[in-house]
């Protein structure tokens, strides 16, 4: 088997140039590899006839970018014209789109070539990829572990190196913490960078779309792509600059901020160990590195609880038998309808959360929860504002914890949001954030760390990045893949 | 504190979120509610009479678009996904009855 997906993207780009490969021999080396990892269900719907012909049609156009011919592996709760977008669930089982999302649109003229839809949780609910109605995905590091979620399958996708890029969507976590338990580098972008128009909405003041790519450099390329203003999404910016251009650049000199938080007793020692080494590394380039305390940090998981499942509550009302999506049969009338519909195409966790959040937006409980945590959050964005008026930069772990077993806290109803104590506060201030892999556990599992901008200040988490990434020289391609089962 | 929801609070709940519930769910979310509750009350444990919203992170300038006709959908394309449909209709079950 070829092994051109292995290749650095401008390796890749050079061999295409000089016509010694064709998109076509990516794609047929990509969809090899899906076969040989199938058993990780990486991927809800494949799509290798439609990559094939659309590979063929590369083959004789210009090559105009880095991306041009690669494959890609969107999430999927990313709608793509006439290929199956569920997010997961069994109520959109069987939906097919009839438009693409904005993303795909700009994924699509940039010259890469989608081969499939990426496992998730249901909906983007959770963070193990174990709510999915496809099945769990599985961690390439270790089969019987979890790949993190919810964009659980496009991290195993970029993991297993079964497609260089992938698009993940992240509301309180789901790119940053798969991406540090399959060892690869995921970043939520500021929010509004990247527009929203066509991502199944999850929570809409704290959804971002944003890469999953094997080095920092590839994924500041995809955010090149990608990023920019949409007159589908009022929320989205128009922002567009060179995101690689300070890659390379000299660090000395950068001040850096570790909250307080970040460093608790909730936090394995292994990670805090290695994250301390990164913190020794950067001293002596003559960073500052200082802690500091971020407002309101510690109360992030209740707030994320309110507004993301009040948020929630709402967008998946539009889930209702009627216009789309699963219908339950022989309906008494059209109440019955709402009801057996959502019961049975819904599950556990989805379900859940959307009872919580119509109870907190219900009546007096709007004023007394959802003003609440918007004013909360208010005060814990300007806090984390402040803190950048003195420092480049913020970081910490990404996760509490290394790689999970598979099966573990399926059915907690707070455990579930424990893993994400520290990628949330970044969706609640709306900042930049990256998952960086900076070494190994004992058992040889991927340790991230997160990487926290000012807003729209994406480039200088990439400076960063890129200097420790260089620094540490990880080989962050899974050994344990064959002989874990 | 009690320690979990009564059965009427979970159907009140149920019945906003317009999800069917059974026995057995019913009491299992008489428990789980209730802790994701009490987590979420501990922000409501915050001393802080403070009104200043956060409503989305970042407020774009409202801007003014031209007052053009869009695309058009085809109506066949919009109802591909449709579970019951009646030419270019959606079909709707019984909207009043007894039941």
């Amino acid at each position: 088997m070829s092994k051109y997906l292995d290749l650095d993207l401008v390796e890749i780009n050079k061999l295409l140039k000089k016509k010694e490969i064709t998109p076509t021999d990516l794609v047929l080396e990509c969809f090899d590899r899906i076969e040989k990892n199938k058993d990780l269900n990486c991927f809800i719907t494949l799509n290798k006839e439609e990559a094939l012909k659309r590979a063929k049609e590369l083959e004789d156009k210009e090559i105009t970018s880095l991306t041009y011919g690669i494959p890609i592996a969107i999430k999927d709760n990313i709608v793509t014209k006439d290929l199956r977008t569920t997010a997961a669930s069994k109520m959109l089982e069987n939906f097919i789109p009839i438009y693409d999302a904005d993303v795909i649109k700009k994924i699509n003229d940039s010259g890469m070539i989608i081969v499939g839809k990426a496992n998730m949780d249901e909906f983007a609910m959770g963070s193990s990829t174990q709510t999915s109605y496809f099945g769990h995905t599985k961690n390439p590091w270790n089969k019987k572990l979890v790949p993190g979620g919810s964009s659980g399958g496009s991290a195993a996708v970029v993991s297993a190196r079964i497609t260089p890029i992938a698009l993940g969507s992240d509301t309180g976590g789901s790119i940053r913490q798969p991406s540090s338990f399959c060892g690869i580098v995921g970043l939520k972008p500021t929010y509004g960078r990247v527009s929203r128009y066509g991502l199944i909405a999850f929570a809409s003041s704290l959804d971002q779309i944003g890469p999953m790519t094997r080095n920092v450099y590839e994924n500041a390329v995809v955010l090149n792509t990608i990023c920019g203003k949409s007159k589908n999404d009022l929320t989205s910016f128009d922002t567009s600059e060179d995101f690689t251009r300070l890659i390379g650049e000299d660090i000395s000199g950068m001040k850096i901020a570790i909250p307080n938080f970040y460093v608790n007793d909730a936090i394995d020692m292994e990670i805090k160990n290695k994250l301390n080494d990164v913190v020794q590394i950067l001293k002596s380039k003559n960073c500052t590195v200082d802690y500091v305390d971020i407002d309101y940090i510690d109360k992030a998981v209740p707030l994320y609880q309110i507004i993301a499942m009040g948020e929630a509550s709402s967008n998946l009302a539009r889930f209702d038998g009627i216009r789309y999506g699963y219908s339950y049969e022989n309906p008494k009338n059209i109440d019955d309808l709402y009801l057996k519909t959502r019961r049975f195409g819904f599950g556990n966790e989805v379900k859940r959360r959307i009872m919580i959040g119509s109870y907190l937006l219900s009546g007096e409980n709007a004023t007394t929860y959802y003003n609440k945590a918007m004013a909360i959050r208010n005060k814990m964005r300007n806090s984390f504002l402040n803190v950048f008026k003195k420092y480049d930069l913020i970081i910490g772990p990404t996760a509490t914890t290394k790689a999970y077993p598979l099966g573990c806290d399926l059915d907690d109803a707070v455990k579930a949001f424990m893993d994400d104590i520290l990628t949330i506060p970044v969706n609640m201030a709306g900042l930049p954030g990256m998952n960086l892999p900076i070494g190994f556990s004992i058992d040889h599992l991927p340790i991230g760390m997160q990487i926290i901008g000012a807003p729209f200040d994406e480039a200088k988490i990439y400076k960063l990045g890129s200097f420790i990434e260089k620094e540490l020289n990880l080989d962050l391609t899974p050994s344990g893949g064959d002989n874990n089962d | 504190m009690k320690d979990k929801l009564t059965k009427e609070e979970v159907l009140h709940v149920a019945n906003l979120a317009r999800i069917e519930i059974t026995e057995e769910e019913l009491e299992s979310y008489q428990v789980k509610l209730k802790e994701l509750l009490d987590q979420v009350n501990t922000v409501n444990e915050i001393d802080d009479n403070n009104t200043d919203y956060l409503i989305a992170p970042w407020q774009n300038n409202s801007e003014f678009r031209e007052d053009s006709v869009g695309g058009m959908l085809d109506p066949k394309e919009v109802l591909k996904n449709t579970p019951r449909k009646s030419g270019n209709y959606i079909e709707v079950p019984v909207v009043i009855s007894n039941e």
